[in-house]
């Protein structure tokens, strides 16, 4: 069997807004739009995707929080109905979608090897969380791409930042192994916003896009000064700055899944190609990719050298080769 | 008297999905014991709080008149589904909907199928044995940004809103103590209190529950919130106390006891 691939990873913010600003026919509560600038951002890397033509995807969710370790959708056929609650008035949603359980495994063994510890979920009543949902629906609204679904452990936010980043740069290095080793060409789904400070109150219509504006001034210039540094490719100083950004702007990147998909990926100091940029209820939200396959690392080799260094680098970010 | 009893109670649903382990199953039957002294106050419904459902926009309240269904906690899945049937006084939650802005706080009623209600409410129904036709709850969310004060307005409110329908309540915050956890697999046999400081720190906030020192308990909560984790700063806790407009006499505690190495325990409020 052939090695794997990681073709492309994205930055695929989960707002349930976006969702309802689609009128997609899973979602029950229809809208009058709103959100345009991030669904376009979106259509853009469907487009991306499409052209790709992945085995499967994998996506890292801050809404499923786990405490004891690190846990994967462990069953072939899951769906029933979504409903947000925060938002129910926005996401009603009806899914169903098809797990890749054995590239699931495989992670899950993996990440025991490195040290972590890991979960199948073997549930088949198992409601998958919001935040999974809605990365799935903005990227492939058709639903015919097998998925791997992986939870956020809270170590972030139960210890530190420092050791919950830890963690997801060995659980990116555990998901690399396991797609090697799998043979797939997988595409990696970080299902994060940015700055996170947020409106407390919902505008009477909630696609008023006149009442739609960043929350916080400094949350949105971090924004502006982490997308820069993505779009130059200037990884390394992003993930240096990372904890700042997180202390400072309340960043949902502080869930992990931006850092266990930039491991995975063997911290490229790639550039990411915006797609897009918004807020939603104040939020900072970017559609970004890195495609690894045109920049000619999608390969993972045994001897490949970026995986090789990837299996062997500390954590950029992590606080325990830097000082601030 | 609107209020007719008041418990505080473990949300984690460990002990509801497995009571077969000794020290769950202990915080089951205390659950259980509590549960039978609700319903012997005889209240029209029952005002519940619970640490797990989470609100960050508003104040929600539970409007659906019954909820039905099959839960699946995100974490403890492999121990099996948690059904419900759920019946809501939604008479008294309108109101409180409808009272929530003169507090200062913004509200709206929860009205939807397959909303996910939360593992910490659906325990609690099953082991207390409320949210039944005859126990109707009322149920409002733990807004993240509400600190102990909003907390204790807004349960201060929902019993004026019941006294003016008429009804007496009963009273259930729903929550941990300490709330340090395992964070590797554990056999539930061996399961204990994550550390001797949290330990103490639950004894102690216990014996001031019992003494009804409700001074040095609002003196210490920050510090035991700080010290031991306590679930989502003991708001759940406060719940009781708005409820009771900051008076009980003492308390019974039915039970305590390690979840995964947090601290829980089934209080029954003496009024």
């Amino acid at each position: 069997m052939a090695n794997g691939e990681i073709i492309a990873g994205f930055l695929a913010p989960h707002p349930p807004h976006l969702v309802y600003g689609e009128n997609p026919p899973q979602n029950e509560p229809r809208s009058e739009g709103g959100w345009e600038p991030l669904r376009w951002a979106y259509e853009k890397a469907r487009a991306s995707l499409d052209a790709m033509r992945p085995d499967v995807l994998l996506v890292h969710s801050p809404h499923w929080i786990t405490s004891v370790g690190h846990h994967f959708l462990g069953v072939r056929q899951l769906s029933g109905k979504s409903v947000d609650p925060i938002f129910p008035n926005l996401f009603r949603y009806d899914f169903s979608l098809e797990v890749d359980v054995d590239l699931a495994e495989l992670c899950a063994e993996e990440g025991r090897k490195m040290g972590l510890v890991t979960k199948m979920m073997r549930n088949p009543n198992f409601r998958v969380d919001y935040g999974t949902i809605t990365t799935l629906h903005m990227i492939r609204p058709q639903w015919d791409i097998p998925v791997v679904g992986i939870s956020a452990n809270n170590t972030p936010y139960y210890l530190n930042t420092k050791e919950g980043m830890v963690e997801m740069d060995l659980l990116g290095k555990a998901t690399r192994e396991a797609i090697r080793k799998s043979g797939r060409k997988a595409v990696l789904l970080a299902s994060n916003t940015l700055s996170h400070w947020h409106f407390h109150e919902e505008p009477s219509i909630p696609e008023d896009m006149s009442k739609e504006h960043p929350q916080n001034l400094d949350g949105y210039r971090w924004d502006m000064r982490m997308i820069e540094l993505m779009r130059k490719g200037k990884m390394r100083e992003y993930f240096k700055l990372q904890p700042q950004f997180i202390e400072e702007s309340f960043a949902e990147v502080k869930s992990g899944a931006f850092t266990w998909m930039h491991a995975a990926m063997g911290y490229p100091e790639l550039a990411g190609e915006l797609y897009g940029y918004g807020t939603v209820i104040g939020t900072g939200n970017a559609v970004m990719e890195w495609n690894l396959r045109k920049a000619g690392l999608s390969q993972l080799d045994t001897a490949d050298s970026a995986g090789a260094s990837a299996l062997n680098r500390e954590p950029y970010g992590s606080g325990l080769q830097t000082t601030y | 008297m609107t209020v007719v009893s008041a418990f505080l109670v473990p949300g984690n649903p460990l002990p509801c999905l497995k009571p077969d382990a000794l020290v769950w199953g202990r915080l089951a039957s205390a659950m259980q014991r509590a549960g039978r002294a609700l319903a012997a106050s005889r209240p029209d419904a029952v005002l519940v709080y619970s640490t797990q459902w989470y609100a960050v926009l508003d104040e929600q309240w539970l409007t659906r008149p019954r909820s039905q269904g099959i839960h699946v906690d995100e974490n403890w899945y492999e121990y099996g589904d948690m059904p419900y049937d759920i019946h809501a006084d939604v008479e008294l939650a309108y109101a409180c909907v409808a009272s929530s802005p003169k507090q200062g706080v913004h509200a709206r009623g929860i009205n939807y199928d397959h909303f996910p209600i939360d593992s910490g409410t659906i325990s609690a129904c099953t082991l207390l044995g409320i949210g039944t036709q005859s126990l109707p709850l009322v149920v409002a969310a733990n807004n993240l940004y509400h600190d102990a004060a909003t907390t204790e307005k807004l349960a201060t409110m929902a019993v004026q809103c019941a006294a003016e329908q008429g009804k007496r309540l009963a009273v259930v915050g729903i929550g941990g103590l300490s709330g340090s956890l395992f964070r590797t697999e554990l056999d539930p046999q061996t399961d204990r209190i994550a550390t001797a400081s949290d330990d103490d720190w639950n004894q102690k906030i216990l014996r001031l529950i019992e003494a009804a020192d409700i001074t040095r308990l609002r003196q210490v909560i920050p510090e035991f919130s700080r010290e031991a984790r306590a679930d989502m700063g003991f708001k759940h806790f406060h719940w009781v106390l708005g409820a009771l407009r900051g008076r009980f006499m003492g308390a019974r505690v039915h039970g305590y006891g390690p979840i995964y190495g947090s601290g829980a325990a089934v209080i029954e409020f003496t009024l």
